[in-house]
């Protein structure tokens, strides 16, 4: 069962399951079991963007000008950000590549994860521009309780999967003895793992990132930290590139579209995929309590971004084939979010220079020959 | 040359949607409901409506997974009167 970086078996990917048939050879896209993956690569790479080309240098003048409660809730919520890329900027990786089986998905979870980089890259960006050394900020990341028990939360399920996967590929199916622990590695085993991770990491992609994104765009309402509210707006594009794959994911099991034996398993774990949804509602609410114990900001209290949560959970759940369990939470509590987390408004104002440039590229392309025809050289 | 048909709402009265301007989810806004969306482009679906009956057209492939009986309004037309959840 040890993985071979190149498996010198002949496999036809169009018979294989999503995750945990025969490992990946050839990384070709000519024929794909699920297109659906292909088509993420494309989008997600046709948004490529640079943290350094957004100028957030008038932030630090904003920055001076919050109260210090409002200081809170804007450093906090980078750090959680912080926390959530880190984590998926590496672990969709480590996790799922080892038991990928289908070219398309594999090169999909491996873009999906250098985005998360980018994110990352990007808070270092704006952190830099506020302080002259952010480092108190990063430090404090992994000692922060509140950040601590949503980093638990969320690595527990991709590290179980990793630690089973890891004892198959070195021992096989059977019982494993590590540190006086025995631990039972079947096939199945690790695809109930692996179910339930996908969960939690949909619920992260679901609403974690919102009641952060909420405050900035709070912010940005009141011409506020506005270069971070256009890192933020990139970064909120992305995410709901990553959000739909693992809802196909869940989808392509759940309906019977990928491998019998996961549709077994997400009927077998359905309770247990709603709590993990749930758990992570639960969190976001205590995050929204938390960014406000020393007071609200204009626009945007605790209650309100609890409605949020609520709003937005209803959409995402329903969106997996669970009922929507806010039903009193059916219109938008925060009408004026949703001109950030449009996709074309991204590129319209025209005072977003340093996002037009993406364009320049293109345009330099396109001159041709004639163009350049009354040119003497 | 337009093309008009008959859309219900959450059992509301029927609202004319002309399915040669714009999207059924830009035609519906028009008609001031409150509608869900995010990416207005296909990909994210927080736009997912339940058709109870009729047919769309897709003027842009949706990347959001449609389960059975679910239509994307941000990115497609009606090409018949239609019965909507949204
Ligand atoms: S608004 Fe994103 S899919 Fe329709
Ligand atoms: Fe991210
Ligand atoms: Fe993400």
């Amino acid at each position: 069962m040890s993985y071979s970086t190149f498996n010198q078996e002949q496999t036809n990917p169009l018979t294989e399951p999503m995750f945990l048939g025969n490992s990946v050879n050839v990384a070709r896209y000519d024929q794909q079991k699920h297109s659906i993956f292909e088509k993420l690569i494309e989008k997600q790479i046709s948004f490529f963007w640079r943290p350094e080309e957004i100028d957030v240098s008038r932030d630090r003048v904003d920055f001076n000008k919050l109260t210090d409660s409002e200081k809170h809730v804007f450093i906090s919520n980078l750090k959680y950000q912080t926390l959530l890329d880190s984590i998926q900027g590496r672990s969709p990786n480590i996790a799922l590549l080892p038991i990928v089986s289908i070219p398309e998905l594999e090169t999909w979870i491996e873009t999906w994860s250098f985005f998360e980089t980018i994110h990352s890259r990007s808070y270092t960006h704006i952190l830099r521009n506020l302080f002259t050394d952010p480092s108190e900020v990063f430090e404090d990341i992994v000692i922060n309780e509140q950040i601590k028990i949503r980093a638990n939360d969320i690595s527990q399920y991709y590290d179980d999967l990793i630690f089973y996967t890891q004892l198959w590929q070195t021992h096989g199916e059977g019982e494993v003895t590590v540190d006086g622990e025995t631990y039972n590695v079947t096939q199945r085993e690790i695809k109930k793992k692996l179910f339930l991770c996908i969960n939690s990491v949909n619920a992260l992609e679901a609403i974690r990132f919102y009641v952060s994104f909420a405050c900035t765009f709070a912010f940005a309402e009141r011409e506020l930290m506005e270069g971070n509210a256009k890192i933020i707006k990139l970064i909120a594009r992305d995410e709901n590139v990553h959000l739909t794959s693992t809802q196909h994911i869940l989808n392509l099991w759940q309906y019977g579209e990928d491998d019998p034996e996961m549709k077994e398993i997400a009927e077998e774990l359905r309770d247990e995929a709603y709590e993990i949804f749930m758990t992570a509602v639960k969190q976001e609410k205590q995050w929204a309590h938390y960014l406000f114990k020393d007071g609200s900001m204009i626009g945007l209290n605790e209650s309100m971004l609890c409605q949020y949560v609520e709003y937005i959970a209803n959409l995402r759940m329903q969106a997996i084939g669970f009922d929507a369990p806010f039903e009193n939470m059916r219109s938008n509590p925060l009408p004026w979010m949703n001109k950030y987390l449009v996709s074309d408004n991204v590129q319209v104002a025209p005072q977003e220079a340093e996002i037009t440039s993406y364009l320049v590229g293109q345009i330099d392309s396109e001159v041709n020959a004639s163009d350049l025809g009354d040119f003497d050289l | 040359m337009t093309k008009t048909f008959k859309v219900k709402v959450n059992g509301g009265p029927e609202l004319a949607v002309d399915a040669t301007e714009g999207t059924l989810l830009e035609a519906l806004e028009k008609h001031q409901l409150e509608m869900h969306y995010h990416c207005r482009s296909g990909f994210c679906g927080a736009c997912r409506t339940k058709l109870n009956s009729g047919q769309v057209r897709y003027t842009t492939e949706p990347l959001a997974y449609v389960r059975k009986g679910d239509i994307l309004p941000c990115c497609c037309v009606p090409e018949s009167d239609l019965d909507i959840e949204h």
